[in-house]
């Protein structure tokens, strides 16, 4: 049985750690693993049940993404989680030094939890509620799991973390609208075609960048993708990489659907995604045949013309044609602006949609931050209970146990209708009693005042005085 | 029952406002709750409406669409309807708050100058003639829906022309939806109109066997209101087919449907005020004294003047 714990974060992320200390505070799985064992948070009883370790520690997680390392400690009360950190980190070999500097942010009880409710909401994110900490977390848990049993405190605390992060996820916009160059691309897009499926789209170049946002379109279902490059083996390379890719994307996909995970299939006919190549010389034709064209060539000037461009638009039935030119320099002429139903993006433009969507999720951090505080008030509610949970438990038992007795006793006295219904009022009469005595216990002013009823109580109640 | 429509009349108001205010919240927050409620209020409105409508028929024994302000309460019911079909269809949400602002103005007006005992033309108490409006309401309607989601799509193309990513630009649906959703008003539109110029007809050669020859001769299908209407109806359909087949898409298609419904306005217009009409169902009278329809063209014109009156 555990008595009284505290909870404890000691966190390194990207507000008060530069990346060289990020980096140097990385925990790899093994070492988070080394440092669950140097702690001791692995001990249990053979019920699976967490179990103080000689130290103190009860449980810990290591928390280690790109951005942030967090260790969350519960360890019993009086234990100085400090030191015994500092201690167990130089022991599997971290950088203790760097946790305990003016870098690392150190946190206590419901602070602890506050911040850990934050991080699962993506509120403490580089990028204001990007959802991938939540997965992170998860897995930071799971791990933690198959290596001991995570003590009341912080299984209660992940769990509400994960609950809290929901909810601002889906009562909240804090996660709505794209935040990188690549989705922004696919938003503005989003802006023309409502199904991307039903579009085609050019990539021209060959290059990383035009990669990443081929990436992005045919993760968003884009009806296919024709990539057109001055070298055609180059061309041919990225298209076979992509549709190894997509392939690889969508077996994992019918993998998780067929553990029973959330993905759901997201071509089912799969008429989307469709890769193809086409030589440099027919660019004009992929530009007339294309709604979508994505630029992004090394070259130094130009490489889509006003005269190429009206030839397509001549071809397309007053269907609106969007380029994108996310290339340094522009690889669409100026000129092409201003022939009508072009419409013509560049970086400077996604650059303004993704200020705007971070304004946006700014504006719901007041109603984040008050989901947050909720399940804050549900973990303390919580909290205020758990001293007070193995004495009610063990008076519960005794009742019960009176209970059964009694109705035992009327069963061989009375018919077994009588027994029944003397059984279900005493449920009533111990139902009663329990609720006052935890009202009572709850109503306790101070925690030396709790104690001493608690102590009362269990000196009453106290299971060898039982008989 | 009369207690039960000065009810409706207070709730009619307030349930459109509802309505309204959660598309607002809808397009400002996207709150998945607004999201969650809107259609549903939207679509009791209309069911409650509806039955409200139903009932004041029957209780006035005619269609009540006789005073404006049953009008305008008919034109809120079926701009709301008529959207909802649309939302529905197309799985559109935020440009709600347009359509069901109008919509509430009109039923607030509706509501707010709405008399007990309307003065109204007889026509209304004939279930051929009532059918006929209704259908003509209803069409007339959903042309303004495709006027208003042209205006929108233009709006968003010049916004993306010139490159403003504003809260039109997060909130609105793509181009692409908003053209659907005017081609889809216009598809929802030309039927209705073709239907009720049938039963128009229809209505026309039934009242003519009613009616004296001198007042037979009046009801012609060559009223200049019903060749307007035909042409138009022409019009939307020839837009609808070049749609289909011939690839009208985008700006173009667009700048149609806005330019098509300021011609709709203006012929209307120009045919009520330069060219007489027998569709004129006025009246000044009251109820009581018009038992049945006019059954000459004396009564008729009688009943045309004291409506210019």
């Amino acid at each position: 049985m555990i008595g009284p714990t505290t909870l404890h974060v000691r966190s390194i992320n990207h507000k008060n750690a530069p990346t060289e200390m990020r980096e140097k505070a990385h925990l790899d799985p093994e070492r988070a693993a080394q440092l669950m064992d140097a702690l001791g948070g692995h001990l249990a009883d053979e019920n699976h049940v967490p179990s103080e370790s000689e130290n103190g520690c009860i449980s810990v997680i290591p928390v280690s993404t790109c951005n942030r390392t967090e260790i969350y400690l519960e360890v019993t009360e009086g234990t100085d989680a400090d030191a015994l950190l500092r201690r167990c980190l130089a022991e599997v070999g971290a950088d203790a030094d760097i946790f305990f500097s003016e870098h690392a942010t150190a946190l206590q009880n419901l602070d602890a939890v506050r911040h850990l409710y934050g991080v699962s909401a993506g509120l403490e994110s580089m990028m204001l509620g990007e959802p991938q900490i939540s997965a992170q977390l998860k897995d930071a848990y799971r791990q933690a799991r198959s290596h001991h049993e995570p003590g009341p405190g912080l299984m209660r605390a992940f769990q509400g973390a994960f609950r809290a992060g929901k909810r601002v996820r889906t009562e909240t916009r804090i996660s709505v609208g794209a935040v990188s160059v690549a989705f922004a691309a696919v938003e503005l897009a989003r802006k023309f075609f409502d199904k991307l499926c039903d579009h085609r789209a050019v990539l021209v170049g060959a290059g990383e960048t035009g990669g990443l946002a081929a990436r992005h379109f045919l993760q968003h279902n884009i009806g296919n993708l024709t990539v057109v490059n001055r070298s055609l083996d180059n061309a041919e390379t990225l298209a076979d990489t992509l549709r190894a890719e997509r392939k690889a994307g969508l077996d994992k996909k019918a993998e998780k659907n067929s553990g029973g995970l959330l993905a759901p299939a997201p071509d089912p006919q799969g008429k989307c995604g469709k890769i193809f190549v086409r030589p440099w010389e027919e660019l004009t034709d992929a530009l007339a045949e294309a709604d979508v064209i994505l630029s992004t060539t090394g070259a130094t000037e130009p490489v889509i013309l006003p005269d190429m461009v009206n030839a397509a638009v001549s071809r397309r039935k007053g269907k609106p044609l969007f380029l994108l030119d996310i290339a340094v320099p522009r690889d669409v002429h100026p000129d092409v602006a201003n022939i009508g139903n072009v419409f013509t993006f560049g970086l400077d433009d996604l650059d303004g949609i993704i200020q705007g969507n971070l304004a946006a999720r700014a504006g719901q951090l007041p109603h984040a931050q008050g989901i947050i505080e909720e399940e804050l008030e549900e973990f303390q509610r919580w909290l205020e209970e758990i001293d007070i949970r193995p004495t009610v438990a063990e008076f519960k038992a005794y009742l019960e146990d009176l209970k059964d007795k009694q109705v035992g006793f009327v069963r061989k006295k009375q018919s077994d209708e009588v027994a029944a219904a003397v059984d279900k009022s005493l449920q009533q009469f111990i139902k009663k009693v329990l609720g006052r005595s935890v009202s009572t216990l709850k109503s306790a002013q101070t925690k030396e005042e709790r104690e001493r009823d608690l102590e009362t109580l269990r000196r009453i109640f106290a299971p060898e005085d039982r008989d | 029952m009369i207690t039960l429509m000065s009810v409706f009349k207070i709730l009619m108001p307030m349930l459109y406002l509802v309505v309204w205010g959660t598309y607002i919240w809808l397009f400002y927050t996207d709150h998945p709750t607004a999201r969650r409620l809107c259609t549903r209020f939207a679509m009791s409105t209309v069911i409650l409406h509806t039955l409200c409508t139903a009932s004041r028929g029957i209780i006035l024994g005619r269609l009540p669409m006789g005073a404006p302000a049953e009008f305008f309460c008919a034109l809120a019911l079926a701009m709301l309807a008529t959207y909802l079909v649309i939302e529905i269809r197309i799985k559109a949400k935020n440009t709600g708050f347009l359509v069901t602002g109008v919509s509430f103005l009109f039923v607030f007006v509706g509501s707010a100058f709405s008399t007990t005992t309307p003065e109204v033309s007889p026509f209304l108490k004939d279930p051929g003639f009532a059918a006929h409006a209704v259908l003509v309401l209803f069409a007339y309607t959903a042309l303004s829906l495709s006027f208003l989601y042209a205006m929108l799509y233009l709006i968003l193309n010049r916004q993306l022309m010139k490159h403003q990513f504003g809260l039109l630009f997060r909130r609105s649906p793509s181009l692409e939806v908003l053209e659907r959703m005017s081609v889809g008003a216009v598809k929802m539109g030309v039927p209705l109109l073709f239907a009720s110029l049938c039963l128009g007809h229809l209505w026309m050669y039934d009242l003519a066997d009613r009616v004296d020859s001198e007042m037979a001769v009046m009801l012609s299908p060559w009223d200049p209101k019903i060749l307007i209407s035909w042409l138009i109806l022409l019009g939307y359909s020839v837009g609808l087919l070049g749609n289909r087949f011939l690839g009208w898409r985008g700006k173009r298609m667009n700048i149609m449907a806005v330019v098509a419904f300021f011609t709709v306005v203006s012929a209307m217009g120009l045919v009520y005020h330069f060219f007489p009409s027998f569709h004129n169902f006025k009246s000044n009278q009251p109820i009581s004294a018009l038992s049945g329809f006019p059954e000459t063209a004396a009564e008729m014109l009688a009943l045309n003047e004291e409506a210019g009156r």
